[in-house]
């Protein structure tokens, strides 16, 4: 059998992702869930999968159980075969590095043998936390035509934003003559989407040259835009990264909304169905007689009977009479009892809200949370994994219960703004 | 390491002609049920929980949406190393001649050295073409009790409906549970009873070796109508068990649409997610379907939505299938709309079933007023251009695959449109 020399592809599957919260908790951020049937890093397969490319490594290290289920052999994206395969790459204890993945470029370092036995011109780093979707085909031609280096995958972000990405400044061949890792004064607007296409050989003097050279974006790229061929690969089209709860809500609530530029089907976004708790074995979502739903989305297994308006629900959710479900994010077999009220809150899977609770009350959606200030100051109030809310209880803005609550564990019934459990 | 003790063999190859143009291009077994499923999910599914492993279909009518839809088997867990599913079609003996099955018991008869291969125990044959939740593996335990050499599966029906089945006069012997077949009628004109067969059966292997041997100087190859009277009349141990519970006969459009309306309400009669119903996701890609979309006008109640639905109008008493788009204004009711038919603007869609893919332009109307009462369904063919404005009767059947010249503005209740 010939072996195709088709690009590598590896995939940074490692980050905590620590800002959002609960959800990263027993999870990755690659593996937090989103819009009702899929996980973030749904995305970048399905975009590896759909650019053609075969041959996929998954860095990881935080918390990697849960997305090594749902990669499993990866079937769902089409990598299983004689020469197509996605392999999960942990950190592992070798001879010189016993240690965790130090950055980015550590990470790849560390995995050198891997790439040493795929033979492939070329080698795809991509980051498996962003909702786009994009050609990397494309940006393996442009690579070759521009017979570059590195090429990065840029897009323009609104000046506000520029502060959390990697910034370059082109000339007008697109060539990166000037790089700034997260600047506090901005020079452009250009950002980095964490997306490189290495020529290989390059990538491999690269990482053995200095050791000490741990991340793509603060040391390996500023040296090569100043000695070798960087180009930009500019992207126009819908991407997020969804490292905060606020960016992960909206990007949840743009699947929904009309001409938001995102669409995981027509993008062939696919995802393990077979993994835990998924669609496969659940029957077509129920709506009861006095279901009122709008503008939302509704998974299979679903049994709606009270109202949903603007929010995402997962397969399996329950929504009893007289509840109403307001601008949230509901996962996998949450139930919502009788006349509850949940808006803007996430919920993470088999969260039970007994009847009569309300789930964020009150209007003081800038009363940020006190314990994480900087996760939860827009009113949206988090539920972690298989959490109670007792009946009657009011929670309100900004608020965190964590994991696991049972009910003796709430203090009365009230939760006021701002506050954790 | 434990092998499978039993064989299944599910007859799956024939049309139903009274199923109309559901049934031109896929037997019945293969007809969508229940908003992603098909008809013979049911009886997949029940083998499953069973926990009998060793399946053969015998299939020979446009195998294929058949053929695609079981796959490897893997839905049903159907495959390792002593479990797998079987596709038998018919096929040219040594003479080189065609041989179509000609009836359930001739089509057995024809793989029986695919049975004798697996050396059952005991062999099971089934219909696919029933709705229903059932525990074979009990029923297989009764048949050993008996030490029985043929046990059949019955349940009561309306006396009035009893001339459709296989009837049987079962003894007392074992009361609740089931008895000895004192006498069998197929299809009898005047019933005596009310136990009709199920079309489960549990048979001691040799006998149906024999039977089958037997039944071939016969010119009528059917189960229900020859081997099981031929085991009477040889005195055999034929056992009766009586199973309670739901049962979808669905032979007519009528019973199919009532079937699909006995999934929707607060306590359905079919209970997808309780009976453990699995389907095959990969069959028509809806596993890569998305969660459906209610849009800000839609408006959805008493009624099944599967993934990869948008809804943007009116949509009550009804079961969609993945991939189906209601536009605004839409209004349907009392329906069923199979895989990826799209619904225009300001339609009205009452007591109708449409086979997949058609597209329904504006303004087309199927059936009588919103909110009043239909006695027939009307039927669409798939493949269909239904043009803006379309007025479609009660109880019209449309054929499938119409070309834009075929079709007329009006289409009178109970017209059938070719």
């Amino acid at each position: 059998m010939r072996v195709k020399k088709e690009a590598l592809v590896l995939l940074l599957a490692g980050g905590v992702g620590s800002r959002l919260n609960i959800l990263v908790q027993n999870r990755a951020k690659p593996a937090v869930p989103f819009g009702g049937l899929y996980r973030i890093i749904d995305f970048s397969l399905s975009n590896v999968m759909n650019s053609g490319l075969t041959k996929v490594g998954v860095l990881t290290q935080y918390k990697p159980l849960s997305l090594m289920t749902h990669l499993g052999m990866g079937e769902a994206w089409d990598f299983t075969g004689r020469s197509r395969g996605v392999k999960i790459l942990p950190p592992h204890t070798g001879f010189k590095d016993s240690d965790w993945y130090k950055g980015t470029a550590d990470a790849v370092r560390q995995n050198i043998d891997f790439l040493e036995r795929n033979p492939a011109d070329e080698v795809v780093i991509l980051s498996g936390d962003h909702i786009y979707h994009m050609d990397f085909h494309a940006m393996l031609e442009y690579h070759r035509f521009k017979k570059a280096d590195v090429t990065v995958g840029m897009m323009v972000v609104p000046m506000s934003e520029i502060h959390q990405f990697g910034a370059g400044i082109i000339d007008n061949e697109n060539r990166i003559i000037d790089w700034e890792e997260k600047p506090e004064n901005p020079k452009t607007n250009l950002a980095s989407m964490g997306i490189y296409v290495f020529d290989r050989e390059y990538l491999l003097n690269t990482l053995s040259r200095d050791r000490a050279e741990n991340d793509f974006g603060m040391h390996i790229l500023p040296r090569a835009i100043e000695n070798d061929n960087v180009f930009a690969y500019p992207f126009y089209g819908y991407w997020r990264d969804v490292g905060t709860i606020q960016a992960y809500w909206e990007a949840n609530m743009d699947v929904i909304r009309k001409n938001s530029g995102i669409s995981p089907e027509l993008w062939g976004i696919r995802t393990n169905t077979e993994a835990s708790g998924l669609s496969a074995d659940r029957p077509p979502a129920y709506f009861g007689d006095k279901a009122s739903v709008s503008c939302s989305m509704i998974s299979a297994g679903c049994r709606i009977r009270g109202t949903v308006h603007n929010s995402v629900l997962a397969p399996g959710v329950v929504v009893e009479e007289g509840a109403v479900v307001k601008d949230s994010i509901l996962f996998t077999d949450c139930v919502v009892e009788k006349k509850c009220v949940v808006d803007l809150t996430i919920c993470d899977k088999r969260v039970r809200i007994h009847e009569g609770a309300v789930v964020g009350a009150g209007s003081n959606h800038g009363f940020a949370n006190k314990l994480q200030p900087k996760h939860l100051y827009t009113g949206i109030s988090l539920i972690g994994k298989e959490a109670v809310v007792p009946s009657g209880v009011t929670i309100g803005r900004n608020c965190i219960i964590n994991s696991q609550t049972k009910e003796e564990a709430y203090p009365g019934q009230e939760i006021a703004d701002g506050e954790t459990l | 390491m434990i092998k499978p003790s039993t064989l299944a063999m599910i007859l799956a190859g024939s049309r139903v002609d009274e199923l109309n143009v559901l049934t031109y291009y896929r037997p019945k077994s293969a007809v969508p049920f229940g908003g992603f499923a098909r008809v013979i999910d049911f009886a997949l599914s029940n083998l499953l929980h069973s926990g009998i492993e060793q399946i053969a279909i015998l299939s020979q009518y446009r195998s294929y949406s058949l053929i695609n839809h079981i796959g490897t088997g893997a839905a049903w867990d159907m495959i390792g190393r002593y479990r797998g599913i079987s596709i038998l079609p018919p096929f040219k003996d040594n003479m080189d001649q065609a041989d179509w099955y000609r009836g359930s018991a001739d089509a057995v008869y024809k793989n029986l050295d695919f049975v004798e291969y697996h050396k059952p125990e005991e062999i099971l044959i089934l219909s696919g073409d029933h709705i229903y939740k059932m525990d074979y593996q009990d029923m297989i335990d009764y048949h050993h009790r008996k030490d029985a050499d043929l046990t059949i599966g019955f349940i009561k029906v309306d006396i009035k409906k009893a001339h459709r089945f296989g009837i049987a006069a079962i003894d007392d012997e074992d009361g609740e549970q089931g008895g000895r077949v004192v006498s069998y009628w197929e299809k009898p004109e005047s019933p005596q009873t009310d136990w009709a067969s199920l079309t489960v059966l549990v048979f001691r292997p040799e006998v149906l070796y024999r039977a089958l041997e037997e039944n071939q100087k016969s010119t009528s190859f059917e189960f229900g109508r020859d081997i099981i009277p031929l085991l009477m009349s040889w005195d055999c141990r034929v056992y009766g068990y009586k199973h309670k519970g739901y049962w979808g006969y669905t032979r007519t459009v009528e019973e199919y649409w009532q079937s699909n309306m006995d999934l929707l309400g607060e306590n359905p009669l079919i209970d997808m997610e309780a009976w453990g119903l699995r389907t095959n996701l990969e069959h028509r890609g809806i596993r890569d379907a998305q969660p459906a979309l209610i849009q800000d006008s839609g408006v959805v109640h008493n009624s099944l939505v599967y993934n990869g639905c948008v809804v943007e109008g009116t949509v009550k008493n009804s079961i969609l299938f993945p991939g189906v788009q209601i536009e605004k204004g839409a209004v349907v009711e009392n329906s069923v709309l199979f895989f990826n038919n799209h619904i225009g603007a300001d339609c009205c869609l009452n007591k109708v079933i449409t086979d997949v893919n058609s597209v329904f332009g504006e303004r087309v109307s199927i059936g009588p007023d919103i909110g009043t009462v239909a006695d027939r369904v009307s039927l669409i063919g798939w493949n269909n251009r239904v043009p803006d404005g379309t007025i479609i009767g009660e109880g019209a059947t449309i054929y499938p695959n119409l070309t834009a010249e075929q079709w007329t503005k009006y289409i009178k209740a109970g017209e059938v449109l070719k």
